[in-house]
């Protein structure tokens, strides 16, 4: 066993890695269940990419066999529904739990200096993820899907100048079909995932770069705050964490498990009731509440605009909102809350 | 306290332990007669509900995810002893006692 140990520490040199491990601490606060928000999403990712694989197995992503290759794996394939579940209900645990994760970091204001790329990594991260989401939407080719994925492409082409190429690239065409499917399943199981894992690596390598936040108190007083060792006091809570969501998600998905809609028809009329996912919701009922004409200006160009305006204030918070650490930007909390209150309410209302 | 801890722990597993033997038992009583069961084609138009599968299928799936939560709560405990015991271990400071004494005197 040792000799196995010199081998493989002679090839990778890990040793370094160890005594970081073996050194590194965790605060202890009021704060501290935030740590363990972003562990999950590490959890859920990992399931995503092992029932993800499994279901690329048997899953065709053409126009003729899209549908049906998702029936044979629900009605034919041993436990197809369970991992065609377990991969949904994941989405959704993983997608959460990014949100979580962020609002934490917002409301405890620990995107401020110097941890700003950390905070920009992170928006990157919960990009990637509701694109996940988008993309995987369309691959069951059922007609919920591509009336969603129809409105969903359709959004950028209200923006001058650049909204009708971008609507292009996306369909692969001027309208969704079968090369949209394509597309679409390409960028779910390749394109995607190697942007996610090259932004989660920058992203947990700056968390290690900078430390765990402290909340702002402490650091202002410059506290002493007690710590736990990482290994393997930490750990084995962050697995006691797993456990519990790992057996939350698989009795979800056992009691739970999404159907499946009709095979998509290009012809047909769009069904009515079209939602996308819960984590679209609320832009969903933002342009349905918005008029044809605002001013004179398109309605639907006013609303991606206020939209596109609200990610990139998102994304450029910690520069936003770079006074001095000390002092609680009550600002940016009172818009926090005000936007997360509206992107609930909204969505509560598109479910009624 | 610890009895009162016990007394719950005993109850669980026996909750859980007379899921898994329902379970086993209707799995059982229910393979002859569903075992030629094929999924029903949904009509067109219509939604197909994922769980279309032998009720055999169903119970072997339930009667898992009672041994998963069953192995959850057995794991569970073990980490709660071993996070108790590494927690003491902390406090007590040995780790960095016996990192100090293999550094060796004046490091």
């Amino acid at each position: 066993m040792s000799s196995l140990r010199a081998w493989i520490e002679d090839r990778l040199g890990l040793r370094p890695v160890a005594a970081f491990l073996a050194k590194k601490e965790v605060p202890c606060h009021t704060h501290t269940f935030l740590y363990y928000t972003g562990s999950s999403v590490l959890l859920f990712l990992g399931i995503q990419i092992v029932t993800g694989v499994l279901l690329a197995l048997y899953y065709q992503p053409t126009l003729a066999e899209a549908n049906a290759s998702v029936v044979r794996i629900i009605t034919e394939m041993p436990l197809g529904w369970l991992v065609r579940s377990v991969h949904s209900w994941s989405a959704t645990f993983m997608i959460a739990a990014v949100f979580v994760h962020l609002l934490g970091i917002a409301f405890t204001k620990a995107y401020r200096k110097p941890r700003e790329a950390t905070w920009l990594s992170g928006v990157l991260l919960l990009a990637c993820s509701l694109a996940f989401g988008f993309t995987g939407y369309l691959l069951p080719w059922d007609e919920l899907s591509l009336a969603a994925t129809k409105v969903g492409t359709n959004l950028p082409k209200a923006l001058p100048l650049v909204g009708t190429f971008l609507t292009q690239v996306l369909r692969a065409g001027e309208d969704v079909t079968g090369d949209t499917l394509s597309r679409f399943f390409i960028m779910h199981v390749s394109v995607l995932p190697l942007a996610l894992l090259a932004i989660l690596g920058l992203h947990v390598f700056l968390v290690q770069r900078h430390g765990m936040s402290v909340p702002l108190d402490a650091e202002r007083d410059k506290l002493e705050l007690p710590a736990i060792p990482f290994w393997p006091n930490f750990f084995f809570r962050e697995a006691a964490v797993w456990l519990v969501l790992l057996g939350v998600l698989l009795t979800i998905a056992v009691f739970a498990a999404p159907g499946l809609g009709p095979q998509a028809d290009l012809m047909a009329p769009a069904p009515e009731g079209i939602k996308p996912e819960w984590y679209f919701l609320f832009m969903f009922q933002t342009l349905k509440l918005f008029p044809a004409r605002i001013l004179g200006l398109n309605g639907e160009l006013v609303a991606v605009l206020i939209m596109m305006a609200g990610m990139a204030a998102v994304l450029l918070v910690p520069f936003i909102d770079n006074r001095p650490f000390e002092r609680k930007g009550k600002v940016v909390t009172a818009l926090a809350w005000a936007g997360l209150a509206y992107a609930v309410g909204m969505s509560i209302w598109s479910l009624l | 306290m610890n009895g009162r801890r016990r007394v719950i722990a005993a109850a669980a597993i026996f909750v859980l332990g007379a899921l898994v033997a329902a379970g086993l038992l209707e799995a059982r009583v229910q393979a002859p007669a569903q075992a030629s069961v094929k999924p029903a084609a949904a009509a067109p138009g219509q939604e197909k509900p994922a769980a279309v599968r032998p009720a055999r299928e169903r119970m072997a799936v339930y009667v898992v995810l009672a041994w998963v939560w069953l192995s959850i709560a057995v794991l569970l405990g073990f980490l709660r002893m071993r996070i108790r015991e590494a927690d003491r271990v902390h406090r007590m400071g040995l780790v960095r006692a016996a990192e100090r004494s293999l550094k060796g005197p004046g490091l």
